[in-house]
């Protein structure tokens, strides 16, 4: 009996141990291009740690009772005929009580702080859904395409972007900053970022816009590259894609396709890696 | 058979006279007559009210109304299945094969989903009928789970455990099923439609202005959600007032209460998914617009009606895998379950707690930023009561002498799987972590796991253990185990790189994905395509060993509860006298205890 529950203890210290070197060693994240995306990846890597003493634990028991206390095939043994240690049941609700509590408020509480702590911006991006493309305006710099195949934005710069939606549900999703928002129809939902690392779909897929909310057939090519600059990049961006919009009459992509062929998919994922603004 | 038949003659006949109705009222009120989706909608009405009188369901009353003697069931053998029956027994083998078949059918779409998804670009499917066939793989699905086990099992199992010769209201129970056909009808015609391409959750706008599939989808949620709330209404009152003398609810079997448990959350949760599909309907085929902005609608609103039911319903999924499973965990670790108290305690904890987490579907809806905190909190504590189902099971296989026939070790599965679920679910509950991971892989693992982790591999459980309670034979054990490997192993490697193509990029219900993500896809759908196979050799057991599998004894696992004490399978009433109940059925360890006893003679009928 006591050797039981040492074993199973060294049992567990073992499996937390390889857990958090593997938890800690791994590198379970994808590129991380904005502060919000520091926030949340911390929230991640602490909710992991977290985790894998409980997972450890519940193993433990489980696999060692799995071989320990097997009856011999083909006879029918009772065991003892232990109820409850109401001890150990009070411990357990107290202890998952406590690591619910905690959570709450780290990273739960912690994290919903910092995100929602600077509500201002420098540059506003607003994003329009239709079935099945993106409109884009820039409404400080007279600037709007519609088809869009990319957005730019300068880095170490606090973007607003304001969402909506033309007719049914989309998902603004830009899985470099972690960050997501719906796109609803009749009103205007806000996601800000503050991009800290300069790059672009071609170098890393996570930069990108797609769209994460099924909203019909071109549901999965509703993507956007998105671009972090250098300022002086993004200015030269601006100019090229004022000059671009301006020849293309609003629609600054000069690609067709995008939505026409959704039936058809696949060509979608080539206009994605073209170079389209330049 | 001749019932089906009479039902689907009457249900033609009812469509028609509803299509009749409508195109003359249409024509009174100088409409032009004909137009598609009132009809469609008039003619399931008519249609369904049709096929329920044509298989029977109305005879009793109707006849008793107009004076005329009522028939008597005559149906034996295995047309009794196909037939309008009372039996609680003939009613839990309906829903039983009827859902598995269901189930089957809504797994070999997911392998079709798993081929387009092999490798990055169009394969088999394109985009729309890969959406086409997801929202029926899920919609199927989330059918299956809500109804099986309580559905089978549920019928089956919780009058003989509760001492019970049937339900308390046997032709409701009969009307509950019956609904069920018209169900799978439904989905059928969805896709015969054109499909639906909403996924499961049939949001709108979107559902409300796609294709006429969609209609389908909301009739056939309403329907099946009228045949839970009946049967939630059964249980509820055959647990409370048919318990045999001497079981008390402190002495009930673990399984009952949750099964109990279920039946409170369909009850007061599924009119909810009923008021959001009505209000699809009279958006879509009357112009209402309570979704539509255009209108002075809220497409969020929907959301929020549609979740206060379906997460609930998660746990009408879940909570029957977790009383199979503890039960099973208690009769094969030869144990009294551990913690007994506390694990029924956790259950209602989870009833109760279940009913304000829903807006945690809704943290990137766009909903107002007041409410991510108190169901961030919500759910997050919402782990405390689901964590006492781990302390009972790890306590009850702790010194136990763990007897690891198959159906202990999918519901040992149980456990595991749900240890990831769980443990995922609380990463979705953080509202920073969820921004990044709502609508990803991630989900789809994470509900995966709990869902077929938890619910289905607790079915199988339920369908090991009792088969030869209730087909009178055994299984084969062998086959049973190699079942449950391949299954389990599977399973893992299909889900699990799922948690990380969600972290890495790959959003859900998409025909393709960024090329990066295709090496890991390729893994997951090969591993799935292994997990499809294993229910071939499931389904091939449970053939051979129904036809032609040795006879089974009352009483093959000796376990304690009642439906043990009677022949297998049982006979027609269940028991041959009240049985007396003097003691809770896990006194495992203690000679000469019993749970019940059959006759008022004092000898132990067990074994
Ligand atoms: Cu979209």
């Amino acid at each position: 009996m006591r050797r039981d529950i040492v074993v199973v203890t060294l049992l567990w210290a073992l499996f937390t141990l390889v857990g958090e070197g593997i938890a800690f060693t791994v590198d379970f994240l994808p590129v991380q291009g904005a502060e919000e995306a520091a926030i949340i990846d911390e929230a991640f890597r602490l909710l992991l740690v977290l985790s894998i003493p409980v997972a450890a634990l519940v193993l433990a028991f489980l696999l060692y009772s799995l071989f320990r206390f097997r009856a011999s095939d083909g006879e029918l043994q009772d065991g003892p005929p232990v109820r409850n240690h109401p001890a150990v049941a009070r411990l357990w609700v107290l202890g998952s009580l406590v690591l619910a509590v905690y959570i709450v408020f780290n990273p739960g509480l912690k994290g919903i702080r910092e995100l929602e702590a600077n509500r201002t911006a420098d540059l506003v991006i607003q994003i329009e859904g239709v079935q099945w493309h993106w409109n884009v305006r820039y409404p400080q710099y007279d600037l709007s395409y519609e088809w869009a195949l990319q957005i730019a934005m300068p880095v170490d710069t606090r973007v607003k972007f304001e969402i909506t939606s033309q007719d049914v549900i989309h998902s603004v999703w830009i899985p470099a900053f972690r960050t997501k928002m719906d796109a609803v129809p009749g009103k205007v939902t806000t996601l800000y970022v503050t991009p800290t690392q300069v790059g672009t779909y071609e170098a890393d897929p996570n930069f990108r816009v797609q769209c994460a909310e099924l909203c019909g057939t071109g549901h999965p090519l509703m993507r956007m590259t998105v671009r972090v600059l250098e300022p002086e990049a993004f200015q030269e961006w601006l100019e090229a894609a004022k000059v671009q919009a301006a020849m293309a009459g609003g629609g600054m992509s000069g690609m067709s396709g995008m939505g026409e062929e959704m039936g058809g998919m696949g060509e979608g994922s080539t206009e994605m890696e073209s170079d389209a603004g330049h | 058979m001749k019932p089906v038949f009479k039902g689907l003659a009457w249900g033609a006949i009812g469509a028609a006279l509803g299509v009749g109705l409508l195109v003359l009222l249409r024509l009174f009120f100088g409409l032009p007559g004909w137009k598609l989706e009132p009809a469609v909608v008039m003619a399931y009405l008519f249609g369904l009210s049709g096929w329920l009188l044509g298989v029977g369901v109305w005879d009793y009353w109707a006849r008793g109304w107009l004076g005329l003697p009522n028939r008597p069931y005559t149906t034996t053998g295995w047309r009794r299945y196909f037939d309008f029956d009372t039996d609680h027994k003939v009613i839990g083998i309906q829903y039983g094969v009827l859902l598995v078949a269901l189930f089957l059918i809504a797994g070999l779409l997911a392998m079709f989903m798993r081929y387009e998804l092999m490798q990055p670009g169009r394969d088999l499917l394109n985009s729309a009928q890969y959406n086409r066939l997801m929202s029926l793989h899920g919609t199927t699905m989330i059918f299956v789970a809500v109804a099986t086990i309580m559905g089978a099992f549920g019928n089956y199992l919780v009058p003989i455990m509760v001492g019970a010769d049937d339900m308390a209201y046997p032709r409701l129970n009969a009307l509950s099923f019956w609904f069920v056909p018209p169900v799978a009808l439904l989905l059928v015609g969805a896709a015969l439609a054109g499909g639906f391409d909403t996924g499961w959750t049939g949001y709108p706008p979107l559902a409300a202005v796609t294709k006429l599939g969609a209609l389908f989808y909301n009739l056939a949620f309403l329907t099946i959600g009228f045949s839970s709330i009946l049967g939630a209404i059964n249980i509820i009152t055959t647990v409370i007032t048919m318990r045999a003398p001497g079981l008390s609810w402190g002495r009930l079997p673990v399984f009952v209460w949750s099964i109990i448990g279920t039946a409170i959350l369909s009850l007061l949760f599924t009119q909810f998914i009923g008021l959001a599909m009505l209000m699809i309907i009279l958006d879509r085929v009357a112009g209402f617009g309570f979704f539509d902005p255009a209108r002075g609608g809220n497409p969020v609103l929907y959301q929020h009606v549609f979740w206060f039911y379906s997460h609930p319903a998660v746990y009408v999924m879940i909570l029957p895998g977790f009383g199979i499973a503890l039960e099973v965990i208690s009769h094969f670790a030869r144990k009294p379950l551990f913690a007994y108290r506390w694990a029924v305690a956790g259950m209602m904890g989870v009833v109760v707690l279940s009913a304000v987490v829903w807006a945690h579907h809704m943290f990137v809806a766009g909903m107002s930023e007041k409410l991510l905190i108190p169901f961030m909190v919500t759910t997050e504590l919402i782990s405390v009561p689901t964590g006492l189902v781990f302390l009972s099971a790890l306590g009850t296989i702790w010194r136990g002498k763990l007897n690891l026939k198959t159906p202990m070790l999918f519901a040992l599965a149980v456990i595991f799987n749900f240890l990831i679920g769980g443990i995922t679910g609380v990463f979705l509950s953080d509202v920073p972590v969820d921004m990044h991971l709502q609508d990803t892989y991630f989900v789809v693992a994470h509900f995966h796991y709990t869902i077929v982790g938890g619910g289905i591999f607790g079915l199988f459980a339920g369908i090991y253990y009792w088969f030869p309670k209730i087909t009178g034979r055994m299984y084969n054990e062998r086959l049973g185990k190699i079942h449950f490997w391949w299954m389990f192993i599977a399973f893992n490697l299909t889900f699990l790189p799922m948690f990380w193509l969600g972290i890495h990029g790959m959003n859900r219900r998409i025909a393709d994905y960024v090329p990066e993500l295709g090496g890991l896809n390729r893994w997951v759908s090969l591993a799935a395509f292994v997990l499809g196979a294993s229910f071939i050799l499931f389904v091939y057991n449970m053939v051979r060993s129904w036809v032609r599998g040795e006879k089974a004894a009352a009483n093959p696992w000796g376990a304690r509860t009642l439906e043990w004490l009677i022949p297998s399978p049982p006979p027609l009433h269940n028991f041959p006298s009240v049985p007396e109940v003097v003691d809770d059925p896990y006194g495992y360890g203690v000679p000469g205890t019993v749970h019940a006893r059959l006759s008022p003679s004092p000898s132990p009928a067990s074994d």
